[in-house]
């Protein structure tokens, strides 16, 4: 029995198409993944599916019928369910409430816990998804919060589940319980669609890989019958080198140092903890951890968006009293920021006006304060080429962008600026492989140019292959300073989990 | 040179860029038709009270209509002075309800170096001039206080507006006016004394009062327009307003020093309000009553409004808004209040801020009849 089918279905935006024909058609009980580049058309045709997005044209069956999803209400009540990439949880309520929220139980008009409460327990067991539903969402781990937002959507009754990137903000561990949990829902006959960019979990975990590439379906592979190397062959549609190239470069002088870094969190409590290191000219050092162990803090410092409640940053050996963000951008500071949409890029400009952000004051870009449209064209031009920001249109605004060429777009803006030392903040987030290795061979370029560069990332895998240095930050301490070459990914996933230390070498 | 052109003032334009303009358009058009369906309710002729509204208003020829035209542009360029107070200060992503204050804070300004003794003997090119800089400079650092309290301390610039508003207002009412800057008692003058006569604005159409407000409004529109889109302060002044939502996160993050931004933005739009208070002053009441009959500044928030805080439409809109207060007085003839026109103001206004609903009905109809013309030829989607 197919639980899902897609017939040619089409989806025009303005200048993009983003899904061209597109069929599909998913069995029950299956663990069907979805791979594909960033802009290739995943998210759309999930979108379309959930009844955010209508098709131009095409047809979509559930459970052999034929079905029009207009909103995401149609798409619950044809029992299909989405798990976000963002969780939509309210920090504040408890799991149970967070589970019931939309569709509580009553008594007469009074919100009857108890009973919301045995219903959560239940289904948690039921599924053998373990939460405790007393407890508060803010005070539990990502892989913990997902569950919640699984069992949400399986308390409405949901057949299909919908998983947009679930492992993008997940450690190894919990990317293991993930993948428990969808067998476990498998077993239980529930139908599961994963999109991922991961290709060795979707090896790993898919019975039936479809990949697109461009709008178009390039080809559906059976488990076991592919390689990740070939899988990554028709993602990008080219060879790709999964592997990371190493650059040996001399390592000179201190650009950046830290000393003794205490900064608050935005909730204000301390984040950091008496951080110290160094950044020097030519080396990529790489900070691991799992997300919210300190990371948005020491980068607020840095930028200077917080200001430390202890320690002192020096920039070229020169202590700096106040740091704001633009006397350390004059300093010569360069930042890839993890939240593009927020920090990197104004998203109604167009690529001409956010490529120039930051460097517009000076020549030859303006003039006594007046733009020069004409270099900043060709200026524009000039850079989509070379980072390949598609589409190559100077004239399409940030927002049009996919995630992956929305990324680009800040890499050629802030790579271009005149810079000494470049703060990498997860810079391949929610990336596909083919913008991923562009990344690192950019970061290795930087590096090779000799630009001081430190590189907060989740992967370990990038961290182990990037760095010459890996430091490894758990709940706001530095718990220890290693090399590539003397750990591996274990270790280094203990060590973010607060499970081992290791004595810093150097400080 | 059509190019040079083309690309100076348009850059270029996306797909269905004329629903920018239609919306407001269609905005207006509604506030009119459900003005009508008042005046109708009410027991009246619309058709009569529109005809007296328009003809009346300037905008098209008929009797008296010189004298309209000159009415409607004086009163128009008041209504773009404070509007652009306010589009200037939304670009940046600021709220700035101070156009009224920065409206009276040059008008007092404006009386004060018009009538004040080192100044009123100077000669007419000097005297106009130093009193607009002047105007420029008060109205200018009235709006600033409020760019400063917004990005040091971080005082809400909707907050620190209106109280500056009241401020100015008793200031000025409270003791300038009837105080140091009173005149004296046997020229039998309320008020203060009237400005010299080489502080009035130069007449351009006579006999009608028509003076060059109009065109110093234009020229500063111009400027204004020139900054937004031109310049790297505009482009600032675009980053914060467009990123508003986010806390200015990616301004500030690029090494915009957005707390300057703020200071200066205020400034530039208490400056331009300012202006509208000075021609007021310099060309149609000639001194600073003892009550002033304002509106003009909380009017700009709605020419703003109408006009998409773009320069262009500020100045349609001011129009529209002068010429409807011009007509005002007429539609009393058919038994309508001249309050009338406040009525369809605020309609319009109350369309424009449902745009993207107007804005989504009008792309339905555009697409639905695209369609049908595409089978229509046999062609197909693609």
């Amino acid at each position: 029995m197919k639980a899902l089918e897609v017939k040619d279905i089409v989806k025009q935006f303005p200048g993009v198409l983003a899904n061209d024909s597109i069929n599909l058609s998913v069995n029950k009980g299956e663990i069907y993944a979805i791979v594909g580049e960033n802009g290739a058309g995943k998210s759309t045709l999930m979108k379309i599916i959930y009844g955010l997005y209508t098709p131009t044209s095409g047809e979509i069956f559930v459970f052999d019928k034929k079905v029009d999803i207009k909103t995401p209400h149609d798409a619950i009540g044809l029992k299909i369910g989405m798990v976000h990439q963002e969780f939509m949880l309210i920090p504040r309520f408890t799991v149970t409430q967070n589970i019931v929220l939309g569709d509580e139980p009553s008594k007469g008009i009074v919100f009857d816990y108890k009973k919301a409460l045995s219903e959560v327990k239940e289904l948690s067991k039921k599924f053998g998804l373990k939460v405790d539903p007393a407890e508060k969402v803010a005070n539990l781990p990502v892989g913990i919060q997902q569950r919640v937002e699984i069992l949400k959507i399986l308390r409405r009754g949901a057949e299909i589940l919908i998983f947009d990137e679930p492992t993008a903000v997940l450690t190894p561990e919990e990317t293991e319980d993930l993948f428990k949990t969808l067998m476990k829902l498998k077993e239980n006959g529930k139908t599961i669609i994963f999109i991922s960019h991961k290709l060795k979990e979707v090896i790993a975990i898919a019975d039936r890989i479809a990949v697109l590439r461009r709008g178009k379906l390039q080809g559906i592979v059976e488990k076991g019958k592919t390689s990740e190397v070939e899988l990554a062959r028709m993602v990008v549609g080219r060879d790709v080198v999964l592997k990371i190239p190493k650059a040996e470069t001399k390592v000179r002088e201190t650009v950046v140092s830290v000393r003794d870094l205490t900064v608050k969190s935005k909730r204000g409590i301390i984040g950091l903890k008496e951080v110290s290191f160094d950044v020097c000219a030519g080396e990529i050092v790489g900070i691991a951890g799992v997300e919210g162990n300190g990371q948005a803090e020491l980068v607020n410092a840095l930028i200077g968006f917080t200001r430390p409640v202890k320690g002192t940053i020096a920039f070229d050996s020169k202590e700096l009293r106040v740091i704001t963000p633009f006397n350390i951008r004059k300093k010569g500071m360069a930042y890839i920021p993890k939240d593009r949409k927020m920090r990197g890029l104004v998203l109604p400009f167009r690529s001409r006006e956010n490529i120039i952000m930051g460097q517009h004051t000076l020549y030859p870009f303006s003039k006594n304060g007046v733009l020069n449209n004409i270099e900043i064209d060709k200026f524009t031009t000039k850079k989509l080429e070379e980072f390949d920001v598609r589409p190559r249109d100077i004239h399409t605004r940030a927002r049009n962008l996919s995630g992956g060429n929305q990324q680009k777009l800040i890499l050629a803006k802030e790579m271009s600026m005149e810079h000494k030392f470049l703060l990498a903040s997860q810079p391949t987030r929610g990336l596909d492989i083919g913008a991923m290795e562009f990344v690192y061979h950019k970061l290795i370029e930087e590096k090779e140019r000799g630009m001081a560069i430190l590189l907060i990332s989740l992967e370990l895998s990038e961290i182990l292959g990037l760095s010459d240095r890996i430091l490894v930050l758990y709940n706001g301490e530095i718990v220890g300073e290693t090399t590539p070459d003397k750990t591996n990914e274990e270790e280094l996933g203990l060590m973010m989990l607060g499970l081992k230390k290791k004595k810093r070498v150097t400080k | 040179m059509k190019d040079v052109f083309k690309r100076f003032f348009f850059g270029k334009r996306e797909k269905y860029w004329w629903m920018n303009v239609l919306v407001p358009l269609v905005s207006i058009l509604l506030a009119f038709i459900v003005g009508a369906i008042f005046i109708k309710i009410t027991g009246r002729s619309p058709v009569v009270a529109y005809k007296l509204l328009f003809g009346a208003s300037g905008l098209f020829p008929g009797p008296y209509w010189k004298s309209h035209f000159s009415e409607m542009l004086l009163s128009s360029s008041m209504y773009i002075a404070t509007g652009l107070g306010f589009a200037i200060a939304a670009k940046g992503g600021l709220f700035n309800i101070g156009a009224e204050g920065h409206f009276i804070v040059g008008g007092i300004t404006a009386a004060y170096l018009g009538y004040a003794k080192p100044f009123a003997g100077l000669p007419k090119f000097i005297h106009l001039p130093l009193i607009i800089v002047g105007v420029i400079l008060a109205g200018g650092i009235w709006g600033a206080i409020a760019g400063y309290l917004k990005a040091k301390r971080g005082i809400h610039e909707v907050i620190t507006t209106i109280m500056l508003n009241w401020i100015a207002l008793y200031l000025i009412e409270a003791w300038l006016v009837i105080g140091p800057m009173k005149a004296a008692v046997e020229t039998g003058i309320s008020g203060t004394p009237y400005i010299s006569l080489s502080a009035k604005l130069p007449k351009i159409l006579p006999p009608t009062r028509l003076n060059i407000s109009i065109i110093i409004i234009l020229a500063v529109t111009f400027l204004i327009w020139y900054l937004f889109y031109k310049t790297t302060f505009g482009y600032e002044i675009r980053t914060m307003g467009h990123t508003l939502i986010f806390g200015m996160e990616a301004p500030k993050a690029a090494g915009i020093n957005v707390e300057r931004k703020t200071i200066q933005t205020m400034f530039i739009a208490g400056a331009v309000a300012a202006l509208g208070g000075a021609f007021m002053v310099l060309g149609v009441l000639f001194q600073y009553p003892p009550i002033f009959e304002g509106g003009y500044g909380f009017d700009g928030i709605a020419v703003a409004l109408i006009g998409q805080n773009e320069p262009l439409g500020v100045v349609l809109a001011g129009i529209l808004i002068g010429a409807l207060r011009t007509g005002a007085t007429t539609v009393q003839l058919a038994h309508i209040p001249k309050t009338f026109p406040s009525i369809i103001e605020g309609f319009a206004v109350g369309f424009i801020a449902l745009q993207m609903l107007i804005r989504y009905w009008l792309m339905k109809l555009v697409r639905g009849r695209k369609k049908s013309v595409q089978t229509e030829m046999g062609g197909g989607a693609k």
